[in-house]
């Protein structure tokens, strides 16, 4: 009898883990050449979505990891469609899943939002950079330009065609640039060496898991190279 | 000059103050008033074109600072005029993600008809960004869903019309008649529930 009831809850727990665990094994299957467990995808798309959340301006894409995650998701929907639905395991995973699909939701929402506010400062910085260093995924890009279109149609249509000549192009005076100087809330993840802050060369040392507050422009790069994260 | 007992740029802050104290979704459109303002401004934009040519052949000074006021007078006019449209087209792209993509016809009322326009053309971009969201080959994400972060599964909603079947992920078929409760997947009902068809009761 009491054999019976351990040999059941092995195997209750063998299933846990092998659920647990499915998610990085067919990872893994999928994708033999880049190496990366779901788990690490979406530790880097949390971070990527605190920091877009924290920072004034916007991040690099992230679409590789969200193309990654998605995929991940429809899979993780299959496997869970074979599971009873009053299962224990089912309401864990969906629930997982549901946060997961918030996470980049608010993403890209978020990103949108920038990309709405600030779109003309964004198209300009854009156009300034290098293919490779592009912020903005091609279609982001796309629905940036389109909506500068759409404001601009708007504008002209209820307003600046009837204004005199001269007072109304002016575009670069309507242009909404972001305030790097704010302050933002900064966790180093690994120890770095003479940070300046402030205007008079002032440095500061990081060390690992250190927090500080400082302004978003003098950190920017180490977001950049992953040395530290906003929170 | 006709002067009224009216300083420059009144009618325009008006504009702004109206917007910002208006405590509906969007108030409707001011046409008189934007009407008023373009009027100000062409008007001294066209005295001060009248005094520029003066000024030019003249050489007075004196006649430098008033230039120079009205200028400030038309930069303002302006400025507030394209805050208040701004302004407006930041709540119509509110209105995108809170109704979907088709306007309510009271709302519609409140909007002039290039801005109905802009509303369409913003939401046909936003959809076709939707549609290729963070996916180059699938289905895309739903970016309307998903407003707050999951508290739970299941909520429990109450009908607040009848709104007839409603079909689940897995196939299960749901009455949805007015006043009656029920317990769903959140993620299934949400639109219905921002839609004001389903009520989240706590």
């Amino acid at each position: 009898m009491s054999d019976d009831e351990i040999t059941a809850d092995l195997q209750a727990e063998n299933d846990v883990d092998a659920a647990a665990a499915l998610a990085n094994d067919d990872e893994e299957d999928d994708d033999d050449v880049e190496q990366i467990t779901a788990q690490k995808v979406l530790e880097i798309l949390e971070t990527a979505w605190i920091n877009e959340m924290c920072a004034p301006e916007i991040l690099p894409n992230q679409t590789d990891m969200l193309e990654l995650m998605v995929s991940q998701v429809s899979h993780m929907e299959e496997q869970m469609r074979d599971l009873d639905k009053n299962d224990f395991r089912a309401v864990v995973h969906s629930m997982e899943l549901e946060r997961v699909r918030y996470i980049m939701a608010s993403y890209l929402r978020c990103r949108l939002q920038k990309i709405e506010t600030f779109t003309q400062h964004i198209l300009n910085q854009e156009d300034a950079r290098e293919p490779d260093d592009k912020r903005l995924s091609p279609e982001e890009t796309k629905f940036a330009k389109e909506f500068a279109g759409h404001v601009d149609e708007y504008f002209h249509k209820v307003a600046t065609q009837y204004m005199p000549n001269q007072q109304r192009g002016e575009l670069d005076q309507r242009i909404v640039v972001p305030n790097l100087m704010s302050h933002v809330f900064l966790k180093a993840n690994v120890a770095v060496p003479a940070v300046i802050v402030g205007v008079d060369d002032e440095e500061v040392d990081m060390a690992p898991g250190s927090q500080h507050i400082i302004p978003y422009q003098l950190v920017a790069d180490l977001l950049q190279n992953n040395q530290a994260q906003l929170i | 000059m006709s002067r009224e007992n009216k300083l420059f740029g009144d009618k325009a802050f008006e504009l702004l103050k109206d917007l910002e104290r208006s405590s509906q979704t969007i108030p409707a459109f001011d046409d008189d008033g934007v009407r008023q303002v373009l009027e100000e401004i062409k008007a001294i934009f066209e005295e001060n074109v009248a005094q520029a040519s003066s000024y030019n052949s003249s050489g007075d000074r004196s006649l430098w600072p008033l230039l120079n006021y009205r200028h400030a007078a038309l930069q303002r006019n302006k400025r507030c005029l394209l805050a208040y449209l701004y302004e407006r087209s930041k709540r119509i792209k509110a209105l995108r993600w809170e109704f979907g993509p088709i306007i309510p016809g009271d709302i519609k009322q409140a909007l002039c008809e290039p801005e109905v326009q802009f509303f369409n053309n913003y939401s046909k971009s936003l959809a076709a960004y939707m549609c290729i969201a963070g996916c180059s080959q699938g289905q895309g994400i739903d970016l309307t869903n998903n407003l707050r972060p999951p508290k739970s599964l299941y909520i429990e909603v109450r009908c607040m019309e009848d709104y007839g079947k409603f079909e689940l992920d897995d196939g299960e078929l749901i009455h949805l008649k007015k006043n009656s409760q029920h317990y769903l997947p959140r993620a299934q009902v949400e639109s219905l529930v921002r839609q004001g068809i389903l009520q989240h009761i706590a």
